[in-house]
């Protein structure tokens, strides 16, 4: 009886532990993470710093950089950069150049040192920006870049491993004196798409959409920012107004300015009017470039009539009258 | 019932004259003189061109050669000012970057039998945030002793051929190579559907990074794939083909 007893309680403690075993190993299944592929993910703020600066100074700028991903580690570098084109985007240059000098203030990091940085966790980066002495007054760009390691290769395999860089602009005026040199010329202000009649002389349907562009070239040797606003006037004396917004155009350098209520277009617009238009529309814009700066203007004019509306009366009309006629004849 | 067709004929031609004549007096009608914009400091013309243009004076200073003052008293106390961030945006936002598989895992790769892998590229920017995300391999895929799967041209032929700032077909099994496909946001407009390819711009032959993600106004977290492919032929020498991809994002100016 005994013996049944304690075969009985072995047997159940036996189930237990069965149960318990067979209770962890579907657990490890069905909770256990994805295995994931390494994942990079950083974060650095600000993304644009502007420095306007005399010779002979320095500053300490501190910058944010999170990693947000798997662990990996970091390299920090500085590198020049220019407008590559008329849209805002750069060409990081390869190899560094110009007079401004970089280093880091963070006892334990170097600019061009790996530093390992966990999941989830932050680094202060202490950006020390020195212009010597006897330098010359200009601009000079520059891109904080924060490069992931690759991963290390797989042996055996066709492999291609991503290295991750993300980068923050850095926009250097050095003037000895205040002043910034302002050569701003509105290189193109015009109206996309339509009937083109003649250079001045576009016409849309009233309910098309109209593409607006506004491009300013700055001339001078400095960064300026645009302010100002595109009007449209009807012919009725109808107004509406639209802010450029202010986004700084490189020395020696064009950019396609932008205007609130932006829009998405199949090619890069400064503008997308909308609504129904008829008549002769005129176009204007007045662009500033901050106290005592010069104010340059462009003008453009666009046509607009309910050519789709007229036509569907006009068809309409004309297959009424055709009815008519049959019925008429028959 | 003569008498209605009549009118309304004579309606339609009425409509259709008035019109016609309303169209021609805007067409012609393009005489458009300058507009004078005076102010108690300068005065300027501006004629109705599609750029600005006409003369462009002033009694205190001319236009093409004026120069602004940075805020003069901290400028001239401090030696410097620091703006950080958009100034046209009123928070700093930061600025994020993320890739989901940074190790592009082709496998064994077979003769004819093209390998492909993904990774996910996301940018998390402020709404009006501009940015843009460059490609550039570092050499192509080769061993260590210096054998190399070349860059791929696509199918070639006249309407096939590839670069790397041209999208082109790549579908048959007998073209080989190594090039990349997007889809998704913000991306090149050449890359039509998945079967659209381009080879990476080459470091090691001093070509410039690649432009493969941008926008000039963003929404928070703008994602693409990038569909990684290589191809290689019978003759292909066995070996552990590697390469490094750097992918570079860049908030704008």
């Amino acid at each position: 009886m005994i013996n049944k007893q304690i075969n009985f309680k072995f047997q159940i403690s036996n189930f237990k532990f069965m149960f318990l075993f067979l209770y962890f190993f579907i657990s490890l299944f069905l909770y256990s993470g994805n295995v994931q592929a390494q994942q990079v993910s950083l974060s650095l703020s600000p993304p644009l710093l502007e420095l306007f600066i005399k010779p002979d100074k320095s500053i300490m700028v501190a910058y944010k950089l999170e990693n947000l991903g798997d662990p990996t580690f970091l390299n920090l570098k500085i590198l020049p950069f220019e407008a590559k084109d008329n849209l805002g985007n750069i060409r990081i240059k390869p190899e560094f150049e110009g007079p401004v000098r970089f280093s880091l203030d963070n006892s334990d990091l170097k600019l061009d040192q790996p530093f390992f940085l966990k999941t989830n966790s932050s680094q202060q980066i202490l950006l020390r920006i020195r212009i010597p002495e006897n330098i010359t007054d200009g601009d000079y760009y520059y891109t904080l870049l924060a490069e992931a390691t690759p991963p290390t290769a797989s042996e055996g395999i066709g492999s291609a491993r991503v290295k991750t860089t993300i980068g923050s602009n850095i926009l250097v005026t050095i003037s000895n004196s205040g002043n910034v040199d302002i050569k701003p010329k509105i290189s193109l202000f015009s109206i996309k798409g339509g009937l083109v009649f003649s250079q001045n002389v576009r016409i849309f349907d009233s309910s098309d959409k109209i593409p607006v562009v506004l491009s300013v070239v700055n001339k001078g040797k400095n960064t300026i920012k645009p302010e100002g606003q595109i009007t449209l006037k009807g012919n009725l004396g109808e107004t509406a107004k639209y802010d450029i917004i202010s986004k700084n155009i490189l020395a020696e350098s064009e950019r396609l300015l932008e205007a609130t209520p932006s829009a998405s277009y199949s090619t890069p617009t400064t503008l997308i009017l909308s609504g129904f238009f008829v008549g002769k529309y005129s176009l204007s814009t007045q662009i500033m470039f901050g106290e005592n700066s010069p104010t340059i203007f462009g003008l453009t004019t666009f046509y607009a009539f309910p050519f789709k509306i007229l036509g569907g009366i006009l068809l309409a009309t004309i297959i009424i009258v055709f009815i008519i006629k049959r019925r008429k004849e028959e | 019932m003569v008498f209605s067709m009549k009118y309304l004929v004579f309606s339609i031609k009425t409509i259709f004259f008035c019109f016609l004549l309303y169209t021609l007096y805007f067409i012609l009608n393009t005489h458009v003189s300058a507009i004078p914009m005076d102010s108690s400091r300068f005065k300027i013309e501006s004629a109705n061109v599609e750029v600005a243009g006409g003369s462009k004076s002033s009694s205190s200073y001319k236009l093409s050669d004026t120069v602004g003052q940075l805020a003069a008293g901290q400028y001239s106390s401090d030696g410097y000012i620091v703006k950080a961030g958009f100034q046209y945006l009123n928070l700093i936002s930061p600025f994020r970057f993320s890739i989901s598989n940074t190790n592009i895992n082709f496998g064994v790769l077979v003769p004819g039998t093209p390998s492909v892998a993904t990774t996910n590229l996301t940018v998390y920017f402020s709404e009006v945030g501009q940015y843009q995300v460059t490609a550039i391999e570092e050499g192509p895929l080769k061993t260590q002793s210096g054998k190399a799967i070349p860059d791929t041209n696509c199918d070639g032929g006249t309407n096939n051929t590839c670069n790397e700032s041209l999208a082109k077909v790549w579908a048959a099994i007998s073209s080989y190579g190594f090039g990349y496909s997007m889809s998704g946001n913000d991306i090149p407009t050449d890359f039509i559907d998945e079967t659209y390819f381009r080879p990476f711009s080459d470091l090691t032959v001093v070509e410039s990074p690649i432009i493969v993600m941008a926008s000039t106004s963003v929404g928070k977290n703008r994602s693409s794939t990038v569909t990684f492919k290589a191809n290689i032929s019978s003759i292909q020498p066995a070996g552990s083909y590697q390469t490094v991809i750097n992918f570079v994002a860049t908030p704008s100016y």
